[in-house]
């Protein structure tokens, strides 16, 4: 009974699984070639998915156009009962899910257990269906004349999901698709495709009519003909900007697709003089380090303003700030995610490991000073150190070095000096991107004006990761956003509804 | 029969998980305890199997507290400053262990019991509410114990 057996949790997986295809109720076989999924703490193949291809992607299309007219018909409370009990299926399965998300990813299990939950949360907003879609209208527009809006479904929905969070992203999109009466096409990413399959498993239990979610897994064979695809009316991507903007939005743009396409980041975290260092620290270290900073939310940049100090304060409050940022950073536990003291897994991949140490290396060609060095890899376990690296701090960043610009996407953080407020916020939008950023401080001046000013989607006031609830919509603007309305809540019932007027005069 | 509530944790740890874990663990090797003191001191048997039916429930409590609150948006996976290896009790009932040594063994790990879950709501505090509602709400009846196994140590 000792907790030398309960550190490293059991893993879900046993032998590596073939995925197939849910396609109209049923799973098919694929016939495009198979990929390795690789556990990247261990290394383990896992799991093999199939590179679909064109024509599995037309037959999915086939049979949620197939399933549309009747689905439509479902009554909305009908619809949301699928979804409580997908909820529930969910909620049984839930530590089997976010294990699995731990296998596939890389990530820890808590982050496992906090993007189930989250991904849930996203089914439990959804249920509300029945109000969430009500229209409105308004008497006597003119005599004896009355107005109306309807919001009604439009057909098949295309989602290409990320690698990032495997479980819970296409979960941004899906429920309020299908609560609305459409129909959804899924093409997880093909680095971790497992936890797509076990939720169309769970689709398939609740008793979702065939054809109503459907999943096809694949790389750029199936985003390809999603997006050229006739019948379908609309695409959720979540990915990086260049594959998101030059792809996604404009080919959305030319087929007359409706289009959210939520994209890269380079979030900015300020510190004020006055902020709550202990707090701040702590939040800091989720911010940049959690999910191995593989999230379009994770902190980059860490601006320490020194807004109505001295140069002599202002030093002294910046060297603070490092030294409880970087001792912080230098403990954090690296190892493989199902050991539950661990708070830092791999990155999701050896190529993606290669390209943060690019970018590590990069900042230091370019000036900056390296206080802490991911790349002497020290782990928790004996686990192969092909995807791990630990944190690493970097101080006098500046704005226009490629480690201060660019999105890195792993445990790198950036600190950076800015003399007053005015500076740091012309800082951030110097940036290209605008996902998120966040301002530490005890004053609600600063705050306001941060709030009031910044130009990102999602703005954290004392909070490291910005990461809206289900029931607000996922903000974003610049290089991080394009589209117009966002997933999650209200914005995505619009989305995925088309508003009809109705005006009747009775003779 | 040798009982380690909460057993042996070879490091410190901050992350949310190994606390829940701890927690759990707790919760189950107590009602193993007071399962195995039920079989053995008809005296207490009612209140021993009441405890070990309240720790099933403790640990089902702070289970789904846990995983209905966890959030990747929250300062969820780095608690500081606990270090677990204060709460560790060993206890070993021996065959000829008196009824009165076992009560003083179960008072002794209710008070290890009662300080983890006190010291885990205040370490807790920044997460949402009920979290540390939760670890409170176990530590007053872990609480409650204590004074009822007094009561019963009082009354031999």
């Amino acid at each position: 009974m000792g907790y030398v057996n309960m550190v490293l949790l059991e893993e879900p997986i046993k032998e590596a699984i073939t995925i197939k295809n849910y396609i109209g109720g049923e799973w098919v076989e694929s016939e495009g070639e198979l990929i390795d999924v690789v556990n990247p703490a261990t290394m383990k193949t896992i799991a093999k998915v199939p590179i679909s291809t064109k024509d599995e992607l037309d037959a999915a299309v086939e049979a949620a156009k197939e399933a549309f007219p009747e689905w439509r018909r479902t009554p909305p409370l009908a619809r949301a009962r699928c979804l409580f009990r997908l909820k529930e299926l969910m909620e049984e399965r839930f530590e089997e899910l976010s294990r699995i998300q731990t296998m596939e990813h890389g990530k820890t299990i808590d982050e496992s257990r906090g993007e189930t939950r989250r991904g849930i949360e996203n089914v439990e907003v959804a249920t509300g269906i029945p109000s969430l879609m009500m229209g409105y209208n308004l008497e006597d527009i003119a005599a004896g004349i009355d107005e109306y809006v309807l919001y009604q479904p439009l057909g098949v929905f295309g989602i290409i999901g990320p690698f990032n969070f495997p479980f819970m992203v296409p979960l941004w999109f899906a429920p309020y698709a299908v609560a609305t009466g459409n129909c959804i096409i899924i093409k997880p990413s093909s680095e971790d495709p497992i936890s797509q399959m076990k939720i169309a498993e769970l689709v398939e239990e609740a008793g979702f009519p065939p054809g109503v979610w459907n999943v096809v897994n694949g790389g750029r064979t199936v985003v390809s003909a999603m997006l050229d695809h006739p019948d379908i009316e609309g695409i959720c991507f979540v990915g990086s900007t260049p594959v998101g903007r030059d792809v996604v939005y404009r080919r959305c743009g030319e087929t007359g697709k409706r289009v959210i396409a939520q994209c890269g980041a380079k979030n900015f975290l300020l510190v004020m003089p006055d902020a709550n260092l202990e707090r701040t620290i702590a939040a800091c270290m989720t911010s940049f380090y959690g999910n191995t900073g593989q999230r379009c939310l994770s902190g980059a940049n860490l601006v320490i303003v020194g807004e109505g100090l001295n140069e002599h304060e202002y030093n002294a409050f910046y060297s603070k700030v490092v030294n409880a940022f970087v001792e912080s950073a230098s403990k954090i536990r690296v190892g493989y995610g199902l050991d539950t003291t661990v708070q830092m897994g791999p990155l999701r991949d050896k190529s993606k490991k290669e390209r943060v140490i690019g970018f590590i290396e990069k900042g230091i060609e370019e000036g900056a000073k390296l206080r802490l060095d991911g790349r002497n890899v020290k782990l928790v376990g004996d686990w192969p150190h092909d995807c791990f690296l630990n944190p690493t701090v970097f101080e006098d960043v500046t704005p226009d070095m490629t480690i201060g610009r660019e999105e890195i996407f792993g445990p790198v953080a950036s600190v950076m000096r800015a003399r007053n407020l005015d500076e740091a916020i012309e800082m951030i939008h110097s940036n290209p991107y605008g996902n998120a950023a966040s301002i530490f401080t005890s004053s609600g001046k600063w705050a306001r004006e941060f709030q009031y000013r910044v130009q990102c989607g999602n703005i954290g006031i004392n909070i490291g990761i910005v990461a809206p609830m289900a029931f607000f919509p996922f903000g974003g603007m610049k290089d991080s956003f394009f589209g117009v309305l966002h997933g999650q809540g209200r914005e995505a019932i619009r989305f995925f509804t088309e508003a009809k007027v109705v005006i009747q005069r009775w003779f | 029969m040798s009982f380690k509530g909460g057993s042996r944790l070879e490091k410190p740890n901050v992350t949310a998980s190994t606390i829940i874990s701890f927690a759990e663990k707790l919760e189950e090797d107590s009602a193993k305890f007071y399962d195995e003191l039920a079989k053995r001191y008809v005296e207490g048997k009612e209140i021993f199997l009441s405890f070990s039916e309240e720790s099933k429930k403790n640990k089902t409590l702070i289970t789904r507290t846990y995983q209905e609150t966890i959030s990747d948006a929250l300062e969820a996976c780095f608690i500081e400053g606990l270090n677990l290896s204060e709460y560790l009790t060993e206890i070993r009932l021996e065959e000829d262990t008196s009824y009165s040594d076992a009560l003083k063994m179960a008072m002794e790990l209710e008070e290890k019991a009662r300080k983890f879950y006190s010291d885990a709501a205040e370490k807790s505090e920044s997460l949402l509410a009920t979290i540390p509602s939760a670890f409170r709400k176990v530590a007053e009846r872990r609480n409650n114990r204590k004074s009822k196994l007094k009561s019963l140590l009082e009354g031999i």
